[in-house]
């Protein structure tokens, strides 16, 4: 690695360390200030790393906080990417990595098999042996891949299409939500391609340190996704992590892949849906009856660094029926998969409990979110059931209740 | 949704946040952009209006606005648009469970000279719920508090300093030491940290516990800002009845805690004003035809958006924040590219004396009453574009200790002229 972003942009304002939620949680995290710009200047010198670098979750609050544009997140990553080059992560770490992988290898596997063999007690006392959290509520194993799913929908043949990235979760865990999103997509005028060769887009290799993964992950992407760029076909996702990834982290991680095929900035759906979709398309496809609904909107973090504001909840706010509130609550605590670390599970309920309160005290039956582990962090802490904008607007267009 | 705002404001920092609120107020649909959380959250808290004019303190800041030269954006709104300004804030701070005041002396409102915790005294003007200018003036019995490992205050040296003030030199002073409650930390804890306890039902008792001990043993006790970080006005109320006696936090330096409990406040009635906010997206270029800025191209995490609105108000900060872009021999305005003129020879930006009178912090752009840009001629540069906040010229808010108050004063009427730009140009294409 020689690659290194200047610190020397940071004047030591604090106001990074009052926004980190990790830094709220627990004294234990020496905080983003401290641990990004003011650490760097030790790392240029080849001086030590400090020890509590692997609790900084990456989830962007110092980067959106910063007023001086200092992007503290990726000094973090960049240093635990050296960490890591040094001392290998541990198996825990590989696993919660590479989700995605496992997926495939067990591909043959009947989902409720996997899902037996992952989430048993027997196996959860192992893992949590391994280091994640027994507590914690770890995703099951979808039946069938998102991927699988969406070769057998019948599109309405729309002469314009769009490309659109599901994401590892959607794919492994969620594709119902991936279905729906093909649904609204048809519904707003457009055929919808999946490229086949597209994987996960690496993410949580970077957050667990498998920095060469990562890397691998990132060029098979940006081959394929430049093709369709170069044609000039929208790139959308659903997924704000992903979104963020390949808007700018990929940029300041991969400089020598950018420069090989260009950048691929996947355009946040709900904003493509919220642009192209006009009120007549807002009007119910069924007969049944429409039935209200109140629900309660949380804001990824990583959707709230993408300088967009908020696109899902405009979109909520468009559907006839929903009644929607903003949370408005912080981070929800999870980020990926740092919420089900052994040694994090009790600061990522921490960090969450605010959010989770607002959601209870809402009176709303259904929390709503675009990234798929804050709905899995929601479910754990509040209990309500979570969802993707995507599928309250089919729920509701299509009279579902 | 309605993809032209009626009112676009740039920066979240006093002067961004009042002019959106003034702005809705006043009818309008509101969009916030930020990049970075200006420096509100990180301030002490109290409100600045005017604490010194060319150097000398003052009791009484209405008076000492009219000493002002012409260009001070106090004297370019005029002390009555002032006034209106600051109503208009303490009535949302009210309506918000947040009520601060002014020392009143002789009928009138005046600074207060707040000690901090270093042991100096700062002179500023609105004071938090429960801080009584009163009960500073004639405490006898005064007790200063701190936290083991909180590096940043220590009681030995408060008190040491404010012995060398003469209202503060004839008083008993009691040091002490509060086990801190996070026992072996890995980094060194602040305020922030203690004060986020007391924000939490399940950790508060560490605190109320601990001033318990003392009470009705003195007339005041001052502590660092820890008692809460957000706008809990029954959490101080609590602090207070514990301790027997008026508890006071003395001003901190960064995070001083009391600007997170303001942004809670102002976020808050925001929101409840149906202001759209939109988080890290950077303003790169203004748009602009005929006289009228039309939108502004925005940074959102790679990808250039065009951001439309009837009337702009710019709160993007000065040097530090942004708003300003300096290179040797030229300074300006980041968006729009204003000139703001400066002498070609970067020595003379700044005197010996740090103290001094230094050209580079009165330095940033020319408005007029309306908060609109002008030209040479005094003209306005566009009909549809007001600044606010310290991207305006003419003032130093170091010096003169007046940078929350001209925020608000030049925020409140960005926000209520753009406003009325705003609603004329909506009339216009009806």
């Amino acid at each position: 690695m020689n690659m290194h972003i200047s610190p020397d942009k940071c004047i030591a304002c604090t106001t990074c360390v009052v926004q980190c939620p990790v830094a709220e949680a627990t004294t234990k995290f020496l905080g983003p200030r401290m641990i990004g710009p003011a650490y760097e200047r030790f790392r240029l010198l080849g001086l030590a790393e400090d020890a509590s670098l692997h609790y900084c979750a990456n989830c962007k609050n110092c980067d959106i906080s910063c007023p001086q544009g200092v992007p503290v997140s990726s000094l973090n990553m960049l240093a635990r990417a050296e960490q890591c080059r040094h001392h290998s992560p541990s198996l825990r770490d590989w696993i919660l990595g590479h989700g995605e992988l496992m997926a495939r290898w067990l591909r043959h596997v009947p989902a409720p098999l996997k899902n037996f063999g992952m989430l048993n007690p027997l196996t959860r006392e192992v893992l949590d042996a391994l280091g994640i959290d027994k507590r914690a509520t770890l995703p099951a194993f979808a039946t069938q891949t998102f991927r699988q799913m969406f070769a057998h929908i019948r599109q309405p043949g729309h002469k314009r299409k769009v490309i659109y990235y599901p994401g590892c979760y959607v794919d492994v865990y969620d594709p119902t939500t991936g279905v729906d999103m093909v649904w609204a997509l048809n519904r707003a005028g457009y055929d919808v391609i999946v490229p086949n060769e597209v994987v996960c887009c690496g993410l949580p290799l970077v957050s667990n340190g498998f920095w060469q993964h990562a890397h691998a992950n990132a060029e098979r992407n940006l081959r394929e996704l430049a093709g369709w760029r170069d044609k000039g076909l929208p790139l959308l996702t659903g997924c704000p992590s992903c979104a963020l990834m390949f808007r700018t982290d990929l940029l300041e991680y991969f400089p020598d892949l950018i420069s090989k095929y260009g950048p691929c900035r996947l355009e946040d759906a709900q904003k493509f849906l919220l642009e192209t979709m006009d009120d007549a398309l807002f009007e119910a496809t069924s007969t049944a009856p429409v039935v209200s609904q109140h629900v309660i909107y949380h804001a990824p973090c990583h959707l709230r660094a993408q300088g967009n504001g908020l696109p899902g909840l405009a979109l909520l706010r468009r559907i006839p029926g929903v009644n929607v509130d903003n949370a408005d609550a912080g981070c929800c605590g999870i980020s990926g998969s740092y919420g089900f670390k052994k040694e994090k599970y009790d600061i990522a309920q921490t960090i969450g409990s605010r959010l989770f309160a607002a959601i209870r005290e809402s009176g709303a039956a259904t929390a709503v979110s675009e990234c798929g582990t804050c709905r899995v962090q929601i479910r754990h802490g509040s209990g309500l059931p979570a969802k993707h904008p995507v599928s309250i607007l089919r729920q509701h267009l299509e009279g579902l209740h | 949704m309605n993809k032209i705002a009626d009112v676009l404001v740039v920066g979240s920092g006093m002067a961004g946040l009042v002019a959106a609120l003034s702005a809705a107020q006043q009818g309008c649909s509101v969009r916030l952009l930020s990049a970075g959380m200006g420096s509100l959250a990180i301030c002490g808290g109290t409100i600045d209006l005017l604490g010194y004019v060319q150097g000398n303190a003052i009791a009484d800041p209405w008076q000492g606005m009219t000493q002002l030269p012409e260009e001070h954006p106090y004297r370019l709104l005029g002390v009555d648009n002032v006034r209106l300004a600051m109503d208009s804030l303490r009535k949302t701070l009210e309506d918000h469970g947040w009520p601060m005041h002014p020392a009143i002396i002789d009928g009138h409102d005046g600074n207060t000279r707040l000690p901090t915790i270093m042991g100096t005294l700062k002179p500023t003007w609105l004071l938090p719920p429960g801080v009584e200018p009163q009960t500073l003036a004639t405490a006898k019995n005064i007790l200063v508090v701190s936290v083991e490992k909180l590096r940043d205050c220590r009681p030995g040296l408060v008190i040491d300093q404010l012995k060398r003030y003469k209202e503060w030199a004839d008083r008993t002073y009691t040091p002490a030491l509060l086990p801190s409650p996070f026992g072996e930390a890995h980094r060194s804890i602040s305020a922030l940290d203690l004060a986020r306890l007391a924000d939490r039902p399940q950790t508060r008792n560490w605190l109320l516990d601990n001033l318990a001990q003392f009470a009705g043993n003195y007339d005041l006790i001052l502590l660092p800002p820890l008692c809460g970080s957000r706008a809990d006005l029954a959490l101080q109320q609590q602090i207070s009845a514990i301790a027997k006696c008026p508890v006071v936090e003395m001003l901190s330096i960064p995070p001083g805690v009391g600007g997170l409990r303001l942004r809670d406040v102002l976020l808050r009635a925001m929101k409840e004003c149906g202001c759209t906010f939109i988080e890290n997206a950077t303003a790169l270029h203004a748009e602009v035809h005929d006289g009228c800025c039309t939108a502004l191209q925005v940074n959102a995490s790679g990808v250039v958006e065009r951001q439309a609105a009837h009337a702009f108000v710019m709160a993007t900060g000065g040097i530090l924040g942004g708003g300003i872009t300096m290179t040797p021999g030229t300074v300006q305005e980041t968006v729009f590219g204003i000139d703001i003129p400066a002498p070609q020879d970067v020595g003379q930006w700044s005197e010996q004396d740090i103290f001094g009178n230094h050209i580079f912090s009165h330095m940033g752009i020319r408005v007029d009453s309306a908060m609109r840009p002008v030209g040479h001629e005094a003209t306005p540069l566009w009909q549809n574009v007001f600044f606010a906040g310290r991207t305006v010229g003419g003032y130093d808010y170091a010096a003169e200790k007046s940078g929350l108050g001209v925020a608000i004063a030049t925020g409140w009427q960005a926000g209520r002229m753009a406003a009325r730009a705003a609603l004329e140009m909506n009339g216009k294409q009806q």
